[in-house]
C-alpha cells in the first residue's frame, strides 16, 4: 500500500459517490436525459467541466509539480477516426442500457442485480474490441501469403 | 437507505464535485481520470498481461463510493429494478437486451479510447481535441438512438 494507491482510492470513492448521488446509476434518469426531457444531468456534466477546465489550465500554466507524479502533464489526443466510430458505437450502447462505465460501478454499488449483467456485457465488449484490434495488427504485419498457383 | 442526502444531490454541488475529482487526481498524481481504463485492468489481468495497479485502487474506490452514496441516500436501482425498461421487459427479455447494449458500450469505449468520464469530463477539461470529438459523437448518437427507441416503442420507452 503506497501513497499513490491510497490517493487514487480516495478520489475514486468521491467519483463513485458522485455517480450515485447525482442519480446517474438509474436508467430513468439517463433515459430522460437522452430524450432531452430532463436537462439537469447536462448541467452536472457542464459544471464539472467548467470547474475542472480553468483549474487545470491554471495548474498547467504555473508548471505545477505534483507531489506523487512529477511535473504536471495534461493528456490530450489528436482527432482520429476511432473517436467518431468508437463514439458512435458507444452512444448506441448508452442509449440501450442507460448505463455508462461509471454508472455500472454505481449500479453495482447500489446492489443492482442487472448491473452484473451490464458489467459482464461491458467487459465482453472491451475484450471483443481488443481481439479485433489485435487481429488487424497481426494481419498487417503478417508476411504476404503465396499467390495461389492453381487456376480453376 | 438512510435518506440523509437530497435525492438527487443538486447539480451545482455534484457537478463541481465531479470536476474537483479530475483536478485532484491530476494535481496530486499527474494521472488522467477515466473509468473504462480501470475496467481494462480486469481484462488485462485475466489475459495474464501487466496491469496498472493504481487503476484497480481507483476502481475499488468507485464501488465503495457507490455503496456509501446508496447507504446515505436512496437505493432506486437495488435488486431487480431497472426503471422503465425493467417495467416494459420481463427479466428473460431484459437480460439479452442489456447484454447486447453493454457489449456495444464496451466495444465503443475501448475503440474510442475512453468513455463518458475519460473523454467526457476529463478529456473535455484538458481541452483534448479527440475527446471533444468523441463526446460530440456519442452525445448525438445516444440522443438519436434513444429517440428511435422512443418512437419504435410507441412512446413506451
Amino acid at each position: 500500500m503506497n501513497r499513490l494507491n491510497v490517493a487514487c482510492a480516495l478520489i475514486g470513492t468521491s467519483f463513485g459517490f458522485c455517480f450515485c448521488a447525482a442519480g446517474f446509476n438509474r436508467y430513468d434518469v439517463i433515459h430522460r436525459m437522452l430524450l432531452l426531457q430532463n436537462l439537469t444531468p447536462f448541467l452536472v456534466m457542464g459544471s464539472a467541466v467548467l470547474t475542472a477546465m480553468p483549474l487545470l489550465w491554471l495548474l498547467e500554466r504555473r508548471r505545477w509539480r505534483t507531489p506523487l507524479g512529477g511535473d504536471l502533464q495534461l493528456r490530450r489526443w489528436p482527432v482520429e477516426r476511432k473517436h467518431v466510430l468508437g463514439g458512435a458505437v458507444f452512444g448506441c450502447g448508452w442509449a440501450i442500457t442507460g448505463a455508462c462505465p461509471g454508472t455500472i460501478s454505481g449500479m453495482l454499488g447500489a446492489g443492482s442485480l442487472f448491473g452484473i449483467v451490464t458489467l459482464a456485457g461491458f467487459l465482453g465488449g472491451m475484450l471483443l474490441r481488443d481481439t479485433v484490434a489485435e487481429r488487424a495488427v497481426r494481419e498487417e504485419t503478417a508476411p504476404v501469403a503465396e499467390p495461389a498457383t492453381s487456376t480453376p | 437507505m438512510l435518506h440523509l442526502l437530497p435525492d438527487p444531490l443538486p447539480w451545482y454541488i455534484v457537478g463541481p464535485l465531479f470536476g474537483l475529482c479530475v483536478v485532484a487526481l491530476y494535481a496530486v498524481t499527474n494521472l488522467h481520470l477515466g473509468v473504462s481504463g480501470s475496467y481494462v485492468q480486469i481484462i488485462d489481468a485475466m489475459r495474464g498481461r501487466g496491469i496498472e495497479v493504481w487503476r484497480l485502487w481507483f476502481l475499488g474506490g468507485l464501488l465503495l463510493g457507490g455503496v456509501l452514496a446508496t447507504i446515505l441516500g436512496t437505493d432506486h436501482q437495488a435488486g431487480l429494478a431497472y426503471g422503465r425498461l425493467g417495467q416494459l421487459l420481463a427479466p428473460g427479455a431484459l437480460i439479452p437486451v442489456l447484454l447486447a447494449g453493454s457489449v456495444l458500450l464496451g466495444f465503443g469505449a475501448r475503440w474510442a479510447g475512453a468513455c463518458t468520464s475519460g473523454h467526457g469530463i476529463s478529456g473535455s477539461s484538458t481541452r483534448s481535441p479527440g475527446s471533444m470529438v468523441a463526446v460530440g459523437t456519442f452525445m448525438v448518437t445516444a440522443v438519436a438512438a434513444t429517440w428511435l427507441l422512443h418512437l419504435a416503442t410507441g412512446g413506451a420507452l
